[in-house]
């Protein structure tokens, strides 16, 4: 072997640490799962746990990430990551049963296309009177329609 | 014991072949060779990896929705064994997967078919199009001169007309020509 051959892997352990399989992310599948209301609210609305960013109380959904106050959140839903993933949820994600179907266990079915929209911020939620206003358009949704109306 | 399917590329994983990842969330993983396990790990989506039966089905290139597909299940609950039920499971297989493939021939003979349509019409297209280079356009002109020369021959009928201002004009009437009906007739036999 030569000597160049043996450095390949000399000072990549960042890279290493990141792809170890204790540091994976959740899967888009795993996130469809979380999406399901029950789950959704259990987890924007997670007990204090100082060893998570943030305390566990800033939480993006689709992202499957922590932040550490209500400021970091509204900004990560402006960014091109945050509208990404977004946009690889509208397609029902691909799954293990999907992969049984497409070998011929049971009749294939196409996934659904869906509407996914960003969460709404605890701001929102609680609007100034202190009413409940679940069903309210995402803060970004109600921007582009302002725009689209002037 | 079972024949597991791969995650991947569906297709199937013997006992002692490939290898399986275990999420946290328990849910397996099977995978059927190297190949397949390196793509989940970069995070392909098999839906979009042509060689995949998932990409085959959407993009509807295989048969993907028959009722011959409802005979394959999981069934988790073991049968006693008699062997005359044995016996007719596996006539009733051996028939079940005849007529899929047939069904699952048929659907990708129907789609060809198609395509041999699209290039007929593609063909027919082009022959209009260049239709010079088959019959040059020169061809039959002396003929159609000649025809001409004929014509010519024949002296124009005038009439005059005076106008109501007063101004005489000379208007050509008109010439039968009989031989137009037949060249159109020809051209439109070339044309198909």
């Amino acid at each position: 072997m030569t000597y160049k051959r043996k450095k390949y892997h000399v000072g990549d352990t960042h890279l290493k640490k990141r792809w170890r399989v204790r540091n994976r992310k959740k899967d888009l599948d795993q996130i469809d799962e979380d999406l399901k209301e029950e789950k959704a609210e259990q987890l924007l609305n997670q007990d204090v746990n100082l060893d998570l960013p943030g305390a566990a109380q800033h939480y993006c959904l689709h992202c499957a990430r922590y932040f550490v106050d209500e400021q970091a959140l509204k900004e990560h839903f402006k960014t091109k990551v945050h509208k990404r993933r977004l946009k690889a949820l509208e397609l029902e994600p691909y799954t293990i049963e999907e992969s049984e179907r497409a070998a011929g266990l049971g009749n294939f079915k196409l996934p659904n296309k869906r509407k996914i929209l960003t969460q709404n911020t605890k701001a929102d939620i609680t609007d100034k009177d202190g009413d409940t206003v679940l069903e309210e358009v995402s803060p970004n949704k109600k921007k582009k329609i302002d725009k689209d109306d002037t | 014991m079972r024949i597991e399917t791969c995650y991947f590329c569906s297709s199937r994983v013997y006992p002692g072949h490939g290898i399986q990842f275990v999420r946290n969330d328990c849910k397996i993983f099977r995978f059927c060779r190297s190949k397949c396990h390196a793509a989940f790990k970069k995070k392909k989506n098999p839906r979009k990896t042509k060689w995949t039966k998932a990409y085959r089905k959407t993009a509807g290139k295989e048969l993907a929705i028959d009722p011959a597909f409802e005979f394959e299940k999981r069934r988790n609950v073991p049968v006693k064994y008699s062997r005359e039920l044995w016996n007719k499971t596996i006539e009733a297989m051996k028939k079940v997967e005849e007529i899929r493939q047939r069904r699952s021939n048929n659907y990708i003979m129907q789609r060809l078919r198609k395509g041999r349509e699209v290039e007929w019409q593609r063909d027919v297209r082009e022959v209009q199009r260049d239709i010079s280079l088959i019959k040059s356009p020169a061809a039959g002109l002396k003929q159609r001169q000649a025809e001409e020369e004929t014509e010519m021959e024949v002296e124009p009928e005038t009439i005059e007309v005076v106008d109501a201002k007063g101004r005489k004009q000379i208007i050509e009437a008109p010439v039968m020509v009989p031989a137009t009906g037949e060249m159109i007739e020809e051209g439109r036999d070339i044309e198909l």
